[in-house]
């Protein structure tokens, strides 16, 4: 705690107090040295999960076939996500099992994105590498399964590896960059374009705000202020912008798991 | 900026810690099981049930539709048969009408005959009668009207009588 307060210090002394890499490696506040130890961001994870599921099951307790003005507002999400993502990508027929497998992923991804911009908790629920990844192997464990569950163990492989209609001189290349594919790129990638959108949200808002406080408020002088004043305009943009994003990064995560499963269904149909 | 955070590299925040893995997994195992269990399956049902409330709603009003055809169609059907009975009873109430009007002038034909023969009957008796009393009384009338011209000449009873048989005997000849 000693440094926190010594950067207080500085901060107040000879610069603003820039968020930086460490906002997203807190100190354990609970059960320290456990592996059920819990920082700020477990927290807000936790906070965020009670809350979402709260209001969720008490929506869906009291859903009625003639809605009212909130429950038609949750279903139109629902709605959105099974019509225009699920169904969108894999049909009706192929997609209804997977609806509450990309509406969970859509939810919880969308809420805990918003956590960033929520005041008070000020962090993203996903900006810790293991929240995303964990949606990331769900869908990894889904997409395997489903095409081995199609074609075959070695059917899939041969589907996915040594593409038919292909020479078979590109298979050198194109069969380890597929392998890669399948088993790496496509986790890590859902992973990292999550985690690394919430982390540099993060850093941009909290850099406004961290500018904003040392101009408008820890400085003298009108120019300065005026500077103070647009950067609370610019944290204010990037508040919004956040919220956009936070949307579009639970459309991509939940759009880009759909096209995976549904890659391992045989394509004629 | 105090030091150690700089320190801190990115790389750091790409390496898990074994609670962020046990808090992550709980978290979404929670949320998957309240999605699976309860949410998505109670708002399925509302879907579900809305659907079936509309198109039972739907089958409901082609079913009245239908009802509603059907009533027209049979109420138009007893109006032309209500029309095409009128226009039969009109057409029975014309003729007998005119059999009645025919009846009437035959029965008043008939009638005016009787009548007419009757009355030429009557006619006919009566001039019987007449020219029967007219013969009676030529007779008498004749022998005084032939006595007053004839006088002096038939005072003798011989010409008398034979004169009167004479009469006689040529009205029974201008009778037959």
């Amino acid at each position: 705690m000693g440094s926190v307060s010594d950067a207080m210090l500085l901060a107040a002394e000879s610069g603003p107090h820039l968020p930086s890499v460490s906002d997203f490696l807190p100190p354990e506040i609970l059960f320290e040295g456990t592996p059920f130890a819990i920082n700020r961001i477990i927290l807000v994870r936790l906070v965020a999960t009670v809350i979402m599921l709260t209001v969720l099951i008490i929506t869906a307790r009291r859903a009625k076939v003639i809605p009212g003005r909130w429950q038609a507002a949750v279903e139109w999400l629902l709605d959105y996500i099974r019509d225009n993502i699920i169904y969108q990508v894999m049909g009706p027929i192929r997609g209804r099992r997977y609806v509450p497998m990309i509406t969970t992923i859509f939810m919880t991804v969308f809420i805990f994105n918003l956590c960033g911009i929520i005041p008070g908790m000020n962090i993203a629920a996903t900006a810790s590498v293991v929240m995303p990844l964990a949606f990331a192997l769900w869908v990894f464990v889904q997409y395997w399964r489903a095409g081995i569950k199609e074609h075959g163990l070695g059917g899939f492989l041969k589907e996915e590896l040594l593409p038919a209609g292909v020479p078979w001189p590109i298979y050198i290349i194109l069969t380890p960059v597929q392998l890669l594919e399948l088993v790496l790129i496509r986790p890590i990638s859902l992973t990292v374009r999550l985690f690394a959108n919430m982390v540099a949200g993060h850093l941009l808002v909290a850099t406004c705000y961290a500018f904003t406080q040392f101009y408008l408020i820890e400085s003298a002088g009108a120019a300065v202020k005026v500077g103070g004043a647009l950067w609370l305009c610019g944290g204010l943009v990037f508040t919004c912008f956040e919220m956009f994003v936070a949307a579009l990064q639970a459309y991509v995560f939940a759009i880009l798991a759909t096209v995976y499963i549904n890659q391992s269904y045989p394509e004629a149909e | 900026m105090p030091l150690a955070e700089e320190e801190v590299s990115g790389i750091a925040l790409f390496i898990p810690e074994i609670y962020d893995i046990v808090w992550s997994l709980v978290v979404l195992i929670v949320i998957a099981v309240a999605f699976y269990v309860v949410i998505m399956p109670k708002f399925q049902a509302v879907f579900d049930e809305r659907a079936a409330r509309i198109e039972g709603g739907i089958a409901k009003a082609e079913q009245a539709q239908r009802e509603a055809e059907d009533t027209k169609r049979k109420y138009e059907e007893q109006l032309s048969q209500a029309r095409v009975e009128a226009s039969k009873i009109r057409d029975d109430a014309r003729s007998e009408a005119s059999h009645i009007i025919a009846d009437a002038r035959s029965r008043a034909e008939s009638e005016a005959e009787q009548i007419t023969a009757n009355a030429q009957r009557a006619i006919e008796s009566q001039q019987q009668q007449a020219m029967v009393s007219l013969k009676g009384e030529i007779g008498t009338l004749a022998t005084a009207l032939a006595g007053k011209i004839l006088g002096a000449k038939l005072q003798d009873n011989a010409t008398q009588s034979a004169m009167i048989d004479q009469m006689i005997a040529d009205l029974d000849d201008d009778k037959q």
